[in-house]
């Protein structure tokens, strides 16, 4: 895997951007193993993960944190984890426009920069918490961007989330800033059966979730909506809690199922 | 410019190394003072100069030191700057094949990852001191893949070089041997740039063009003023140029811009087959 810490100036948040990508290269291990490898083929094109951090972190949490590098090296995936402040991934009412950012500006400026594959089949959103939330957000927003989309332990259903611990202690200006207004796009729910009325081609979803998760009934009251709507999440829950322990092991599920 | 810090196990070196890389993409300059930032588009792709360090540097100097992101931005050129240790740009006897690293996987790794034209029109060389006799080494180990080289205060007469150093006159941090096998016998081979650019000059190659420039009051002023009368009598493409200046960074980071103007760029992306 090439590591990528990139920075450059983007003209919907206005301001610079940071961001690493993983691109996978002939690794240590291959080089070893005299395992041939095609990374360097004249038309290769990779397919891409884009994998959201949650509240609180940024564009190096998934790295510091969990094994995704080998993870997406396995799959021959790469990866780009961007970074969104807590903006929960939506164009804030009082702030940056990450919903943009992240749907439109980053895949058009990243393909004409690195060789990633532009084929909906071969481009998946993942995150966790509340970049799990922006994973269905982003998916649900450019339905035909993104074949496939995955929430770990994501703040699926907002409502669900203002009197927990992990709620009260993001401060207040911030859930003020993004707007999660019951009838707006923002609302999962509402968005899901927006999209399902407009008869779309939707992102097959997955999600998952520890069953000792605060956000566990966040997920529950999305899947409840889903099954109420007939659209088909594949859903697993396992024990575990609202960490990284739990994100590190199940990542590799959703790359198994990517 | 995006600037994208790269780091990945080249198979080349065994181990996993670090480049510095700039793609020009528009920027809040240009857009707040309507310049020009149409020439990021799908299937773009840059002229590219590879930046090399000196001795006691790495790929992290040239940014830290100068300005080059902005003279890069300007001229919407493309900018790799690698790590190359103390090797004098070679294969070492006794350690790590930089020459090969740097002549044949580092192009094809950022010609795969990164939009940068693939043609010898596009592909320049520089570097500073050690680097600057590295850009003169790259370029005449493979004629065909850069069409300009320069160097800035270059090491450029190896020889020379080693005797000053040899002498205590001036000081540096090769372990020469473990380099060169035994550095009494450099001299004739391809790793002296005089015999090396004679040998390509025998084979008929077409030679990149090479500027130099260094300032008056440098230690290693001599050096190139001997190799300037050298390249000359040898009939080779060169622009030599000297100003009053030591060997620092004062004189790299304002001199790099002379070599940009110099080389033949286009100020634009440019458009090449896939």
């Amino acid at each position: 895997m090439a590591h990528i810490d990139c920075s450059f100036y983007s003209p919907s948040l206005r301001k610079n951007a940071h961001l690493i990508v993983y691109i996978p290269t002939t690794s240590a291990d291959d080089y070893l193993m005299e395992v041939k490898t095609d990374y360097f083929e004249k038309d290769k094109r990779f397919p891409v993960l884009y994998l959201l951090h949650g509240s609180y972190g940024d564009c190096t949490d998934w790295h510091r944190f969990t094994g995704i590098e080998r993870y997406a090296q396995e799959k021959e995936i790469a990866v780009v984890m961007p970074s969104a402040e807590n903006s929960s991934y939506t164009n804030m009412e009082h702030g940056e426009a990450y919903l943009t950012y992240i749907t439109e500006e980053l895949p058009e400026f990243l393909n004409k920069i690195f060789p990633f594959s532009r084929k909906r089949e071969d481009t998946f959103i993942a995150g966790l918490s509340m970049g799990g939330y922006g994973a269905f957000r982003c998916a649900l927003e450019k339905t035909e961007l993104y074949g496939k989309a995955a929430s770990l332990s994501g703040a699926l259903d907002q409502s669900k989330l203002a009197d927990m611990p992990h709620g009260r202690k993001m401060p207040k200006s911030y859930v003020g800033a993004v707007g999660f207004q019951h009838d707006s796009d923002n609302n999962l729910l509402n968005l899901l059966e927006k999209r399902v009325c407009e008869k779309r081609e939707l992102p097959k979803l997955y999600m998952t979730c520890g069953t000792e998760d605060p956000l566990f009934e966040a997920g529950e009251s999305f899947y409840r909506k889903a099954r109420e709507l007939a659209v088909p999440v594949a859903y697993e829950t396992h024990p575990g809690v609202h960490d990284w322990n739990f994100w590190d092991r199940y990542i590799k599920d959703v790359l198994c199922w990517l | 410019m995006a600037f994208f810090q790269v780091n990945f196990f080249s198979p080349t070196l065994c181990f996993n190394t670090d480049i510095n890389v700039f793609i020009p993409t528009p920027n809040s300059d240009e857009i707040l003072n309507n310049k020009k930032s149409d020439y990021l588009y799908n299937g773009a792709k840059f002229q590219v100069l590879y930046l090399l360090h000196g001795a006691y540097g790495d790929y992290t100097d040239w940014m830290r030191l100068t300005s080059i992101e902005k003279y890069a931005q300007e001229h919407k050129l493309a900018v790799v700057m690698p790590s190359a240790s103390n090797s004098f740009y070679q294969d070492m006897q006794k350690g790590s094949a930089y020459l090969t690293y740097l002549t044949e996987e580092l192009p094809q790794f950022v010609n795969k990852l990164f939009p940068i034209s693939k043609k010898r029109e596009n592909t320049f060389v520089a570097g500073l001191s050690m680097g600057g006799y590295g850009a003169v080494k790259l370029a005449m180990e493979k004629p065909e893949q850069y069409v300009a080289c320069a160097s800035l205060s270059g090491a450029v007469d190896l020889c020379m070089v080693r005797d000053q150093i040899a002498s205590g006159e001036i000081g540096g941090p090769f372990r020469w041997d473990d380099i060169f096998g035994n550095a009494e016998t450099i001299e004739g081979t391809d790793a002296d740039l005089f015999a090396l650019i004679e040998k390509r000059q025998k084979e008929n190659a077409s030679l990149p063009k090479i500027f130099m420039s260094c300032g008056t009051e440098d230690f290693i002023y001599p050096v190139n003023q001997r190799a300037k009368s050298r390249l000359e009598k040898m009939g080779v493409d060169l622009t030599y140029e000297e100003y009053p200046g030591i060997h620092d960074w004062d004189y790299w980071d304002l001199h790099i811009q002379d070599v940009m103007n110099w080389l033949p760029l286009q100020n634009n992306s440019v458009k090449e087959e896939m």
